[in-house]
């Protein structure tokens, strides 16, 4: 045991790392840290050697290792293999599906149109009657759809009687 | 030649057939499957994680530029794997509940090479040994894979700097910090 191994302890581990000038100064004049060397030096070759001896394996086993490592590759080949091969299948299916999706939004405003009133009933009228419709909305300076609120302002204006909101609107007497 | 392996390289597939591969694990799957036994002390995933070493150095081998040897790759791709294997504290968690983690490190004793000349060197070397063995066991995740590299696999510092992507002033603190504990056990023996 070193007597000084508190203070020389630091050079002994450098120069158990590896090569270290400094220390290998103050061993070359230190018998004790160079023992001392020496002693952990074969204690870790030892424990080199146990190591690697206790990792090996029978030939077998790195034989028998050797085969699972070329099936795996060859697994990973397969599985790649048939993804490459689907690859272009899935790329036409997203196209047609592409294709159908860019076809809705096209088809979904001609169907609204056909479904709302005001369309189906011009789908009814012949090219004549469109005219005819066209020339009686222009000289009216009413708009179509307008044309309800226009003869409600109409009865006001020809006297007919007030409607039941106006009414409401009459001051309320407690005469009687 | 075009083997069922050579579509799944790529560009790999350019530089290596499928025998030059099955050449290749031959030569280098010893220390691979060493360095994980001894980074995961877990022999089954020693096992899994050589074979998926090996598929991964086959797959990115078209990005080995040759700045280092190619057994020095190999062992860094191990490295890295082993790293995020232990990353995994599920695995660890389960393992460790099941005992199934750890080395066992039953019949240890009798790989030691004895070549003492008395009976009692050869207790002390065994006993030193055993020493060095459970402080080893009781470094940090980095220290441990340093002091292996450098006590076990014989690496050169920069080699370990290599293989665990680390600075040689790191992989050197590391070993120094090591050390001290490997000889505080030696110590107490004696």
């Amino acid at each position: 045991m070193n007597p000084n191994g508190n203070t020389h302890d630091p050079l002994v581990e450098r120069a158990l790392m590896g090569f270290d000038l400094a220390a290998e100064h103050h061993l070359a004049n230190c018998q004790p840290c160079q023992d001392e060397r020496e002693r952990v030096e074969e204690a870790l070759r030892l424990f080199g050697a146990a190591k690697r001896e206790y990792a090996n394996r029978p030939e077998s086993f790195w034989e028998q290792q050797a085969q699972r490592i070329r099936a795996a590759g060859n697994e990973r080949a397969r599985k790649s293999s048939v993804a490459l091969m689907l690859t272009p299948g899935l790329a036409v299916l997203l196209l047609i599906g592409a294709a159908l999706l860019s076809r809705v939004p096209n088809s979904l405003p001609s169907s609204a149109i056909a479904s709302s009133p005001t369309t189906a009933k011009l789908d009814r009228l012949s090219d004549h009657e469109l005219l005819l419709e066209v020339e009686r909305a222009v000289q009216s300076d009413t708009p179509l759809s307008l044309e309800p609120a226009m003869l409600m302002v109409e009865e006001n204006d020809s006297g007919m009687p007030l409607s039941s909101s106006n009414a409401r609107k009459e001051p309320h007497t407690h005469e009687n | 030649m075009e083997t069922a392996l050579t579509p799944a390289l790529g560009a790999a597939a350019q530089n290596i057939t499928a025998e030059e591969f099955d050449a290749l694990v031959r030569r280098h799957q010893r220390r691979v499957h060493r360095l994980l036994l001894m980074l995961l002390r877990d022999p089954d995933e020693a096992d899994n994680l050589t074979q998926e070493c090996f598929l991964r150095a086959y797959q990115s081998m078209s990005g080995f530029r040759g700045e280092c040897s190619l057994e020095t790759w190999l062992l860094r791709i191990a490295a890295n794997l082993a790293r995020d294997h232990m990353r995994s504290r599920r695995t660890s968690f389960w393992k460790r509940l099941l005992g199934l983690d750890g080395d066992g490190d039953d019949g240890w004793a009798e790989t030691v090479p004895t070549r003492q000349a008395s009976p009692e060197q050869s207790l002390l070397a065994r006993e030193e040994v055993r020493a060095v063995w459970e402080a080893a066991n009781t470094l940090s995740q980095q220290q441990r894979a340093v002091f292996l590299l450098r006590f076990v696999e014989e690496m050169e510092l920069n080699e370990i700097a290599t293989v665990l992507g680390l600075q040689v002033g790191s992989v050197k603190t590391h070993l120094f910090r090591a050390l001290q504990s490997v000889r505080g056990k030696l110590k107490d023996l004696r």
